[in-house]
């Protein structure tokens, strides 16, 4: 069970980390040449 | 400090400095070289790599498939990790016949070694195979230490190229990078050295714990194992966990003074070689010797107060009628001494390496502040593999966008103008890492699953956990110690801490480079800051200091220094 539990967290720690970095994508998008 | 204290320093300082350039040119040669080096020996093995991974190194990615690849490796690896360590019990080379990791240490110890943090809320011998030693473990010593290396290089890639506005912007091949950095740099030194290790004495076998009989005649079990190959790299990858519980304190680890200085040499090595690959980078050596003379700045400072604070007997003990003059060795092995201790606790914090010769906990309060410091400015001290470079290129942003602003002109770097986005992004990189010390900090002294690991009260057990939170956000791994984390609830709290410090930092910093890259490069005129001098390397190690001590002053001045005033007063924790 609780297996089920760390691995669901990792998953969802590195889905946070990828929705982080889209949103870092985000600001940069008023960046100039 | 003494003669041999200065002796020790001057040593290892040269060892360093001798060996920046020439590692630093190697590297820049591996991952921006036309031709990499032995190409006859490494050449092929980098080949199979490719074409079994299906890597085609030419094959360029942004920021964002950068840090695709780099969350995507993490995740698999440390997937496979915990697998390894739950599954122990069922796989081959355990001749101890351990059972399986508990969930929430396999989770911790996975994700430790994932981010090249290494906190080890176990003892190895007593817990891990040898199976889950090499591949679980050591493997991970090797590829974060690799993707740390590889995330410098892209944001140095950012800043320090040039090309026409409409090129893409791109930053490398994150698994081009990783195959390099193990097999040219990685694998190579950890191979020379481990043997040089082993030569002095580390073991390296396979074999079942032997029972031996001690001279007063008591059996004892003395565990044995692949030390020397997981050693080299321990250090070398700043990666710091000890294949025992005493780290290198333990003799089969690190057996003598000279053992202890090619350790030393290790953890420094490849940070400080990379100062000179990013000065080749952006075509000015002397950008590389301004971050490098900002690190050894920091680095003397912290040495110098550790030495003096651990050649004075510890508090309680100073009014006894004792011989004083090898200062405070209580923690500290007696071949090592307090020098050789105080120095060692320095380099590791400064570079975010981990392993101890020595218990940070019984250090006097001011020598225990330094190793607490040295890792919340932000493991820029030289810093990990890779993430020292990376971590000090995010104040080298900050520093110029505050000389920009103290003249009044748009503040560029490397001809490159630092706007809006890049200082959004740099803030968040800097907020992050006392919003997860300092919170999860608060978190655990207000609440019983907190508290009631600890073994020391008032100023000293704030420390302790002050200390883990430190360690395990600034991916260092190294335990101040008198905190039995092994539990469920801190297991799993600092696996979220040492994720967050590895991997939401990463992003900003991967985000810079994308916004950097592309930037059109204005010439230098009379009104530019230049960064390649004296006066910028003041500038920014003004900023590592005052960044760090407006951030962490409050919660170190409820801990190790109001204990060092209280310890003058005569009240000991």
């Amino acid at each position: 069970m609780l297996d089920i539990v760390f691995i669901l967290a990792s998953v969802a720690f590195f889905a946070v980390a990828w929705a982080y970095a889209l949103g870092c994508d985000r600001l940069m998008e008023g960046r100039q040449p | 400090m003494t003669v041999a204290a200065w002796g020790q320093l001057a040593l290892f300082s040269a060892l360093v400095l001798l060996t920046t350039k020439p590692l630093g040119l190697y590297m820049a040669r591996v991952f921006e070289g036309e031709h990499r080096p032995l190409p006859r020996v490494l050449g092929p093995v980098e080949r199979f790599l490719f074409r079994l991974s299906g890597v085609d190194p030419s094959v360029e990615q942004t920021w964002v498939g950068y840090t695709a690849s780099v969350l995507a490796f993490s995740l698999f690896s440390m997937g496979v990790t915990y697998a390894i360590l739950r599954l122990q019990h069922v796989l081959p080379l355990n001749p101890q016949r351990f059972g399986p990791v508990d969930p929430a240490l396999a989770f911790n110890t996975s994700a430790s070694f994932t981010t090249n943090t290494n906190w080890q809320s176990y003892g190895g011998e007593s817990t891990m195979s040898y199976l889950s030693q090499m591949a679980g473990l050591a493997w991970h010593n090797f590829v974060s230490a690799a993707a740390g290396l590889g995330i410098a290089i892209a944001l140095a890639r950012g800043l320090t190229r040039r090309q026409a506005p409409d090129a893409p912007r791109t930053l490398g091949n994150f698994w081009a990078d990783l195959i390099r950095a193990t097999v040219y740099v990685l694998l190579p030194l950890s191979l020379l050295f481990a043997l040089v290790l082993v030569s002095q004495g580390v073991i390296q076998n396979l074999s079942a714990y032997r029972e031996v009989t001690t001279l007063e005649g008591a059996k004892q079990l003395v565990a044995l194992g692949p030390v020397a190959s997981q050693e080299a790299i321990k250090e070398l990858g700043t990666n710091g966990g000890g294949f025992f519980n005493a780290n290198s304190a333990h003799p089969f680890e690190n057996p003598s003074p000279f053992t202890n200085l090619v350790e030393l040499w290790l953890i420094f090595a490849i940070p400080a070689g990379l100062t000179y690959t990013y000065g080749r980078m952006a075509r000015d050596s002397r950008q590389g010797w301004a971050i490098l003379a900002a690190m050894a700045v920091l680095f003397l400072g912290g040495t110098g107060v550790a030495q003096r604070a651990e050649s004075r007997p510890n508090q309680a003990l100073a009014s006894l009628a004792l011989d004083h003059q090898a200062g405070n060795m209580e923690g500290k092995e007696v071949r090592f001494g307090t020098a050789a201790s105080a120095l060692f606790a320095t380099v590791t914090t400064d570079a975010s390496c981990g392993a101890v010769n020595s218990a940070h906990d019984s250090f006097n309060p001011l020598g225990g502040l330094v190793p607490l410091v040295n890792i919340q400015l932000g493991e820029v001290i030289f810093g990990g593999v890779g993430a020292g470079l990376y971590g000090m290129l995010i104040f080298v942003v900050l520093s110029v966008f505050i000389a920009g602003l103290m003249v009044g002109r748009t503040p560029e770097y490397l001809g490159k103008k630092i706007e809006s986005p890049e200082m959004k992004l740099a803030m968040l990189y800097v907020l992050i890492f006392p919003l997860i010390i300092l919170g999860f900090t608060a978190w655990a002294s207000v609440t019983r699953w907190g508290t009631s690991s600890l073994s020391n009260a008032g100023p000293h057990g704030l420390s302790e956990m002050l200390y883990a939170f430190t360690s395990a956000t600034g991916n260092n791994g190294s335990a101040f110690g008198g905190l039995n984390a092994n539990t469920t609830s801190w297991n799993t709290v600092l696996a979220l801490a040492m994720l967050g410090g590895r991997f939401l930092m990463i992003i900003p910093a991967l985000a810079i480079a994308g916004s950097m890259v592309g930037k059109k490069v204005v010439p230098a005129g009379p009104g530019t800051f230049p960064t390649n001098g004296p006066l910028f390397t003041f500038l920014l190690v003004s900023v590592v200091l005052i960044v760090g001590a407006l951030t962490f002053f409050p919660a170190l001045s409820l801990g190790p220094i109001v204990e060092h005033f209280a310890g003058a007063a005569g009240k000991v924790y």
